[in-house]
């Protein structure tokens, strides 16, 4: 395998009592947005000011082209950062906030102007070069920090959660710049965010944060579709957990018991599982179909309708299991049933078997 | 608001009416110094039966007089750079330092504006004996330090405090060395706090008396203390001059100061 462009290895970082971050691992290409998603605590912001060199890891080591950079220090590291809070320097124009970095490298005049003119381009905001920070939006001061943090072409660039202090509308088009931008420097982008939306809007690959450790590593879609943990289950879309044990293992698949003795067979077992063990089986909303009758192979289960919900293109059914769990069911409008289901109705899901993923619980 | 003050009607008038009296009432006494530093009887009748010049002339030709006023001044200033760079230092340890019991050496910092002044001035004076500072200009300075300092402390942490530190990681992964950064973005970010920091120590010092009087020998002394002593031994108009001259340098301070905030809150 040849080295990864910037590899963060085993970092492991501990404040008194916390584990911020335990054993850290993840390669990244070149050119590549990387985006760390995961609750807040869990270690996002860490790893990111590790890499920025303000933190120095407990344990561990990051290397760029496999050469470590833990003992340079933060303003020889040439990374660009964007962070949470709004950094501009106050006392300095739009201008000057972005000539910064340019002229504490001693660069020509002709040089610098031709550059800030060129990083607020990229961002939209040319002509802004004599405004103050202070006179300008939150979305706007971003787009400077953005700027600043591009004008001296670093080869990586970190943003901290740059957008949560913005409205969603106008986040959601500064995500797209930011795509826009990333594909037109090419530059190495690691993004922090505990929105899953942004994660998947933005994101080459994500890497998803759990309690200090990456749970894991994948593009959005293969998150989805496989998760690996519950947890990345749970924190990438909207699913369906019910909980039982497993009745019996083999290979790659399980049947799964629930307290009133239905069971499903066939569902992908994530980890390794014996019979007996608590466990969850998961199904995404959108890949159950309501039926009248029970579906083949066991990858169906009774439910009995208690309410609907119209919410324009799809109705939404709060259904209960023979054993007592909610769940909820998506029919899409002009879907067959949606017109004559009612309260009371004795109903069937039913999934084809790739769709449900079973958990060990614990 | 409950109290809105276009609301109050009738009300409104007697309130201006209020502030009027009380303005008046602190300003005559400095009114009454000025007009009688113009006035031409050497016995400060009021109202001064006719105006002149000859007070501040002979003012300046003295030169105990512009002695003191010099020393007042290179007192001041020392103060004011000392109490500026020693605020900065402290308040950096206060504002950013993350160690046990900041909050009693804040409380440390600011007892000498609490103290009454004629304790510090008597505990000075009683050390100053065994160290010879007594009558000195580094006495003069140390004494008027001591009640600078706080002010300096308490303005420049609360500049410190609104500005975010997360400004200056954002200087240093710009390239900016540590020091680089705290010299060409927090420095400037704060300076207001540094600048009315600069102005009150300065005040505080040119028209401090109590200390000053502790301090003074014969062959130095402050402004404030030649205006004490010449007032004991001769009323003479050329002491309503001199505060006349004192007054006017600390209003323009003040209006500098004034306007460094207002430019501030921009
Ligand atoms: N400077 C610090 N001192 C003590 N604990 C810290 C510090 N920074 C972070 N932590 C702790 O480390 C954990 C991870 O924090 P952080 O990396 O900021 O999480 P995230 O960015 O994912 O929200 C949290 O429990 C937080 O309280
Ligand atoms: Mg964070």
């Amino acid at each position: 395998m040849t080295t990864p462009y910037l590899h963060i290895n085993g970092i492991r970082k501990v404040f008194g009592e916390v584990v911020a971050t335990d054993h850290v691992e993840l390669s990244i290409a070149e050119g590549e947005f990387m985006t760390f998603l995961g609750p807040s605590g869990s270690g996002k912001s860490t790893t990111l000011y590790i890499l920025a060199g303000f933190q120095d890891p407990s344990a561990g080591d990051i290397t760029i082209r496999g050469k470590s950079i833990l003992s340079t220090p933060s303003h020889k590291r040439n990374i660009g950062m964007v962070f949470q809070r709004y950094t501009l320097f106050p006392h300095l124009s739009v201008g000057e906030n972005v000539a910064f970095p340019l002229r504490v490298r001693r660069m020509g005049k002709s040089e610098v102007d031709a550059r800030v003119k060129r990083a607020l381009k990229l961002v939209r905001l040319e002509g802004f070069e004599d405004r103050m920070p202070a006179k300008m939006s939150g979305g706007q001061q971003q787009r400077v920090a953005l700027a600043r943090a591009l004008v001296y072409d670093p080869p990586v660039l970190l943003m901290d959660e740059p957008l949560s202090a913005l409205d969603k509308k106008l986040r959601e088009e500064i995500q797209f710049e930011i795509r826009r931008i990333h594909q037109e420097t090419g530059v190495t982008i690691l993004y922090v965010t505990h929105d899953q939306e942004e994660a998947l809007r933005l994101s080459d690959r994500i890497a998803i944060f759990n309690k200090g450790k990456i749970e894991q590593v994948g593009t959005g879609p293969e998150l989805y579709a496989n998760p690996a943990t519950h947890f990345v289950a749970d924190f990438i879309g909207d699913s369906a957990f019910l909980a039982g044990e497993l009745a019996s293992v083999s290979g790659e698949r399980a049947a799964l018991r629930f307290a009133d003795g239905t069971t499903v067979a066939a569902v992908p077992l994530h980890g390794s599982g014996r019979a007996g063990q608590a466990a969850e089986l998961m199904l995404r909303p959108e890949r159950i179909e309501l039926a009248t009758e029970p579906g083949p192979e066991g990858a169906s289960l009774p439910v009995t309708v208690e309410d609907m919900t119209f919410l324009g293109n799809n109705t939404t059914l709060a259904a209960r299991t023979p054993w007592g769990a909610a769940l909820s069911v998506r029919l899409n409008f002009g879907h067959p049933l949606a017109a004559n289901v009612a309260r009371g109705d004795r109903l069937h899901i039913r999934w084809s078997p790739e769709a449900a993923h079973a958990f060990v619980r614990g | 608001m409950l109290l809105d003050f276009h609301k109050l009607g009738a009300w409104k008038w007697l309130l201006s009416g209020i502030c009027a009296l009380m303005t008046l009432f602190l300003l005559m006494p400095i009114l009454f110094i000025i007009a009688l530093s113009f006035g031409d009887s050497r016995w400060l009748i009021f109202p001064p039966p006719g105006w002149t010049l000859k007070w501040y002339e002979e003012l300046f030709a003295d030169p105990r007089w512009i002695g003191a006023a010099l020393t007042s001044a290179k007192i001041a200033t020392i103060v004011m750079v000392l109490s500026v760079a020693l605020g900065l230092l402290v308040s950096l340890a206060l504002v950013r330092g993350k160690f046990r019991g900041r909050a009693v050496l804040r409380a440390f910092f600011l007892t000498p504006m609490v103290l009454p002044v004629i304790i510090v001035a008597v505990a000075l004076y009683a050390a100053f004996l065994r160290l010879g500072l007594n009558g000195t200009l580094v006495g003069f300075v140390i004494a008027h330090l001591i009640v600078a300092l706080p002010f300096s402390v308490i303005t420049i942490s609360g500049a410190l405090e609104t500005f975010d530190p997360a400004i200056e990681d954002a200087a240093i992964l710009c390239g900016a060395s540590p020091w680089e950064a705290r010299f060409r973005v927090t420095l400037p970010a704060i300076s207001h706090g540094l600048f009315s920091a600069a102005i009150f120590s300065f005040l505080i010092s040119w028209d401090e008396v109590v200390l000053a009087i502790f301090m003074a020998s014969p062959g130095l002394q402050t402004l404030p203390v030649k205006v004490w002593t010449t007032l004991r031994q001769d009323l003479t108009p050329v002491i309503a001059a001199a505060s006349t001259l004192l007054v006017v340098l600390t209003v323009l301070l003040m209006i500098v100061a004034a306007l460094i905030r207002k430019g501030k809150s921009r």
